[in-house]
């Protein structure tokens, strides 16, 4: 299709080197059905300004790094088009997190909080190492086993529910949606047995009791994953994890 | 050979008292949790009435006549809207927090419970039963 229509696009712009504060600047980019927020980009990268800079990969709404917020609303660059939006769009970074440059936001706290969750599988038994003799098994696990953690599985990091989440934004420390999920989703697996390691996280003043269910997070996860959902169901983890502990010598 | 990077200089949006006022979700947010606060001033009248009842019938009857005035009424009326909100927002979560049902039926189950709760309530300070 000929692309003749254009669309302005507002993008904020800083530069580490020489701005003190970020300022916004305007852009013309001819668009049709097809295009993306990420395409208009590249297209203003490639044509009109090489110093724009923003991140992106798979361009499938995958990889979670093309996160930006149009118009005030976190989205996935490569899943959002210039077709669905009637005016201008304005493009800012992540809102909660740090500006590196442009688009580019700092993501260094939502990894540490990931990491805070142990988001693997965690197995008490001694390792084959300490028996050679017996081979290690895999761990089996039924289709109903499966779908009791699969919906909190497909979390693409991108980060959209961090900038959606009131709380995160008022207190960093916070671990937030996407980590809170992955904890439960590794706690709601069958072959999983490190939930004890993960509780004391989701117990403290930054876990679970952090959330007030603002619900946003939800509406904006690119996988319809329910993060808010997640954390809830986390809430009741916790609730009787302290429950069981008042019983425990 | 390596090329000298000028030093990170991430520059930090600062979050500001209003940030609830940007979305509607956030609005619809704070109206929800805003909900507590017509309900506050019906817990003060709740206890207000049962202490007047234990003074005697004077004080109990200036209860009434005080519950009677339409700014009261009128103030009354909005806990209740208020309240009924705030149990359709969280007839709505229920459901994601505790899937023990199809959300549908959760939803319409937490709707009926609380429709008989009241009627049983009516029917019991209402003299009926
Ligand atoms: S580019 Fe990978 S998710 Fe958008």
């Amino acid at each position: 299709m000929e692309k003749t229509v254009e669309k302005t696009l507002v993008i904020q712009r800083y530069n580490p080197e020489h701005d003190q504060t970020p300022s916004q600047q305007s852009y013309q980019v001819p668009f049709d059905n097809s295009t993306s927020v990420l395409d208009a980009l590249l297209y203003i990268q490639q044509s009109l300004d090489p110093s724009l800079a923003f991140r992106w990969s798979c361009r499938m709404a995958i990889c979670g790094s093309c996160s930006v917020m149009v118009n005030g609303i976190p989205k996935l660059g490569c899943k959002t088009f210039l077709r669905e939006y009637s005016g201008d769009l304005l493009l800012e970074p992540l809102a909660h997190f740090a500006t590196e440059k442009d688009l580019v936001s700092d993501m260094t706290l939502f990894l540490q909080h990931l990491q805070a969750v142990k988001p693997y599988l965690i197995r008490q038994e001694q390792s084959a190492a300490t028996t050679p003799a017996s081979k290690p098994q895999p761990h089996k696990q039924t289709p109903k086993q499966l779908a009791k953690y699969r919906k909190f599985s497909s979390c693409i990091n991108c980060g959209l529910c961090y900038a959606a989440c009131p709380q995160f934004g008022l207190n960093p420390e916070f671990l937030g949606p996407a980590a809170l999920t992955l904890a439960q989703r590794y706690n709601l697996d069958s072959r999983d047995q490190g939930k004890a390691e993960r509780m004391p996280q989701l117990n403290g003043k930054n876990g679970v009791w952090g959330c007030t269910f603002v619900g946003f997070c939800s509406d904006v996860c690119p996988k319809h994953l329910d993060p808010a959902a997640a954390v809830n169901q986390g809430k009741v983890a916790s609730a009787t994890d302290f429950v069981i502990g008042l019983f425990k010598p | 050979m390596s090329e000298q990077h000028p030093p990170r200089r991430p520059y930090h949006t600062p979050l500001t008292g209003s940030w609830w006022l940007k979305h509607r979700y956030y609005r619809l947010y704070m109206l929800r949790e805003a909900t507590v606060l017509p309900l506050l001033f019906f817990c003060g009248c709740l206890i207000a009435g049962f202490y007047s009842l234990q003074q005697g019938e004077t004080s109990w009857l200036n209860w009434l006549s005080f519950m009677a005035q339409p700014w009261v009424m009128a103030l009354n009326a909005l806990t209740l809207a208020a309240s009924l909100f705030h149990a359709k927002t969280f007839f709505e979560l229920f459901p994601r927090v505790m899937p023990l049902l199809p959300a549908p039926l959760m939803i319409a189950g937490q709707w009926l419970a609380t429709l008989a709760v009241a009627t049983l309530l009516l029917l019991l300070l209402g003299g009926l039963l």
